[in-house]
């Protein structure tokens, strides 16, 4: 029998160490991976998040080498824990990466960012960010203002406060406000009967097929497009007023229920949607053209009723004249 | 074929710019970090393919066929990834073409009553784009979250509803593949019948890759019955489950599901979900399903009475929605489930799917358990028992040693049950690595058949080498375990 020899690595990977055992129990099928929206990114394999419970699993016995492209799958993630909830083995994933994460910076390996989010030059150390930041990951060291990576969750809160445009998340996966301000107007300007772009919160589980692709004919009528923005705290004034730019006749978007959310996303969600419905109600636009819908985690069902609604009451009101 | 006998394999490396010029940069992975991930699936199996591919046409996969033909390089196809046997490991190396992203669905035909569907498309998403018309693609297995219909197409995978609606094979109607040398073949028809000749798309079914590529499928569909109706009973005796279940398919009733559960698969299923099942020795799941109320009652009520008879309790049936998705829930999380029986163990897939005769289910369910205690290992009964169909799954502490050796001794023993009741080794997980000790065994007097298709379809064989009846005899030492197991 060809054996893996475990020990020696396990003490250089004191935090991943405990998870061995679990890590042999992850049956491996791939249940998960359907929920990534890194998966739904890139359509590799090795960028879900069985291939990073794999790649742990080979940081640990040795077989994987931590080289850049490892490291970079190991600080990659979301955190929107939608892999965590598909998982009936009960494999606490997202602790997995994050010990993982602890132990590759305790042995000065963190090579690249990931999806960590970091700081530009152009950075004017005004600390919003740390204030702002829901997982305490930002921090002044004294000169610069620093991200701790074990500890981001990449809900991007930091890229949206920051006043001089300094933070920033390298990797986005689809999910940067120039990324989907690109997929909206594409959809707006390719559909004639585009009215409506739905930003959803990966949490949110949007409807619609995973993985796959409908034929031309099928979608070509599609009134609205869910475009994920990961959390409702990314949600800002510039990238919900894009779509009208584009002749879109409504904008909803949708986060987590106030005692759901992860990232207190709800607040900053709830913040900017009332306040372009005050800017929209003084240029004398229909409020109700913007709306925030808050879903609880899985309740496809419901998300696409307000969609439904939401598009009933575009067709009601018709275009922006 | 010898013990680790590879003068026919190929054994040459890639060149990554030819690749490149076929495909593309952005649609190669060749870093080891990669490769090691696409090395494995949901089997006990593990090894190095040397690049990962990823065609986006099927000009692409033509290219990438002429290439490896050339040069002898193993080409294994790879969906979802969900394999239990280890049909998508790459025993000696070569290219993984994953083809996930050939993921369109190209044509819903309702006049015609057939789909065109790229290989990659998810099973559960087909089934989402069929919903709106009322139809739906029955053969789903419980992976069909993630299992792509190239891959089903590959092992002929079923479900609990194939007990009605037939395996992959039966819902195929033709398919567009490409060949070892790239040439482009298209087989089957678009009709629901066709008569003689040799059938090749039903020989593509099953093939676990070592054929020919699939780059498009014709698939039928059928409507989706007006009325479920969902039954379970608990039987303190796993035997008297396993006469049940018997009795229920010789009576002729027809299930749409007939499901048996064993108390390792209920303490398994109950310690990860909050579904509140009794544990008992045995449960039977079964639903009707049709157009007309009254022939899904008879059909029910038939069944009931059966399970009565067999010394079930507590039988019950629900046309509710939101009961019926919760019993069926616990049974389509069973596989992952299972893993939480015991923290220390893990389950393995291993002996997972094998069929015997209605007669003998209720002596192979007990047998499961026999073997199991007689070799120290923890083993379960459930599975598709109205298509014959007897999952077990093994679990052991994966780290001894001791408990690979057992493993494979109470695996013998299953098999060797199994055929000695005409039975066979694999009834809808595939044969790849695992399972290939017993399906020589049992397939002893065709070997040579199997073999000259092989050659006279893929002369070179670049495609899937190792699998099916040219993998190695042992199974443990075939490849590198994805465990760590400690000396």
């Amino acid at each position: 029998m060809k054996t893996k020899t475990v020990k020696t690595k396990t003490k250089k990977f004191k935090h991943l160490g405990k998870w061995q055992d679990t890590l042999a129990n992850c049956i491996r099928c791939g249940y998960c991976f359907e929920h990534c929206p890194m998966f739904h990114h890139t359509g590799w394999e090795s960028d879900a998040p069985r291939a990073k419970i794999v790649t742990a699993f080979g940081l640990l016995t040795g077989e994987v080498e931590p080289s850049y492209s490892a490291i970079d799958k190991m600080f990659s993630c979301f955190y929107c824990l939608r892999c965590e909830a598909a998982c009936s083995s009960g494999v606490a994933l997202t602790k997995v990466f994050t010990d993982a994460r602890k132990d590759l910076v305790e042995m000065d390996l963190q090579e690249g960012p990931g999806t960590t989010s970091t700081t530009t030059l152009q950075c004017a150390r005004c600390l919003v960010c740390i204030e702002e930041c829901p997982h305490e990951a930002r921090f002044y060291d004294g000169k610069n203002i620093a991200t701790d990576p074990s500890k981001c969750q990449s809900c991007g809160i930091c890229v949206e406060v920051c006043p001089a445009g300094a933070a920033t998340i390298e990797k986005s996966f689809g999910t940067s406000r120039n990324d989907l301000t690109k997929r909206a107007s594409i959809f707006l300007q390719n559909h004639e009967s585009a009215k409506a772009i739905v930003f959803a919160c990966n949490w949110s589980y949007y409807p619609g097929l995973q993985a796959s692709v409908l034929p031309d004919s099928e979608t070509s009528g599609n009134d609205y497009e869910i475009l994920v923005n990961m959390c409702g705290g990314r949600l800002e004034a510039q990238l919900l007023m894009a779509p009208f730019l584009n002749n879109a006749w409504g904008v909803m978007a949708a986060c987590c229920p106030d005692d759901e959310c992860e990232h207190k996303g709800y607040l900053n969600a709830k913040k900017q949607i009332e306040k372009l419905r005050k800017t929209f109600k003084n240029i004398d636009i229909d409020p109700e053209r913007i709306q925030l819908v808050q879903i609880p985690a899985g309740n496809k069902t419901l998300f696409q009723a307000e969609i439904d609604t939401f598009i009933e009451k575009l067709n009601k009101m018709g275009p922006i004249r | 074929m010898k013990k680790n006998d590879k003068s026919n394999l190929p054994m040459r490396t890639i060149d990554k710019s030819v690749l490149e010029g076929i495909v593309g940069k952005d649609n190669i992975k060749t870093d080891p970090s990669d490769l090691y991930i696409y090395g494995t699936d949901s089997s006990v199996h593990h090894a190095m393919p040397w690049a990962v591919v990823k065609p986006r046409t099927t000009a692409h996969v033509q290219g990438i066929m002429k290439y490896a033909n050339k040069n002898l390089i193993p080409v294994i196809a790879r969906g979802g990834g969900s394999g239990m046997c280890g049909q998508t490991v790459p025993i000696h190396g070569g290219i993984i073409l994953d083809m996930k992203s050939m993921n369109k669905i190209l044509e819903i035909n309702l006049e015609d009553v057939y789909c065109r569907v790229e290989p990659g498309v998810v099973d559960d998403d087909l089934n989402l784009a069929l919903e709106q018309y009322g139809v739906f693609y029955p053969p789903t297995p419980a992976s069909s979250r993630i299992a792509t219909i190239g891959g089903e197409i590959a092992n002929n995978a079923s479900g609990v509803r194939s007990v009605k609606y037939g395996a992959t094979r039966d819902a195929v109607l033709g398919m567009k593949v490409v060949l070892p040398n790239g040439d482009l073949v298209s087989l089957g028809a678009h009709t629901r019948v066709e008569a003689s000749g040799y059938q090749l798309h039903k020989l593509m079914v099953g093939s676990e890759g070592t054929l020919g590529i699939v780059v498009e499928a014709t698939l039928s569909f059928v409507p989706i019955p007006e009325f479920r109706c969902m039954g379970v009973a608990n039987f303190d005796v796993l035997e008297d489950a396993g006469k049940a279940i018997g009795s229920i398919m010789a009576s002729g009733a027809t299930p749409s599901m007939l499901e048996l559960v064993d108390d390792v698969a209920i303490k398994a299923v109950n310690k990860t979900m909050d579904l509140g099942l009794k544990e008992v020795a045995a449960a039977l799941i079964f639903e009707a399903d049709g157009m007309v109320k009254e022939a899904v009652d008879y059909e029910i009520n038939k069944m009931k009475k059966i399970c009565e008879k067999h010394n079930g309790k507590d039988i019950h049936a629900s046309y509710d929605p939101a009961e019926r998705a919760k019993i069926f829930m616990g049974r389509k999380k069973l596989f992952p489930a299972l893993s939480k029986y015991d923290d220390d163990l893990a389950s393995t897939a291993l002996a997972d799917d094998m069929a015997v005769p209605y007669s003998k289910m209720a002596e192979m369910a007990a047998k499961i358990h026999e073997i199991a205690d007689k070799n120290n290992i923890v083993m379960t009964a459930y599975g598709h028992c109205g298509s014959g169909c007897m999952h077990t799954k093994i679990l052991m502490d994966t780290k001894r040693k001791d408990q690979w050796a057992s493993a494979k001794k109470a695996i013998s023993q299953v098999y060797e049950y199994v055929r000695s009741v005409n039975g066979t080794t694999s009834a809808e997980h595939g044969i790849g690595i695992s399972k290939a000790e017993s399906f020589k065994v049992e397939k002893a007097d065709s070997l040579n058949l199997l073999i000259t298709i092989k050659k006279a379809l893929d002369p070179n064989n670049i495609l899937n080498p190792g699998k099916l009846m040219q993998a190695p005899e042992n199974w443990v030492t075939a490849t590198n375990l994805r465990y760590a197991v400690n000396n």
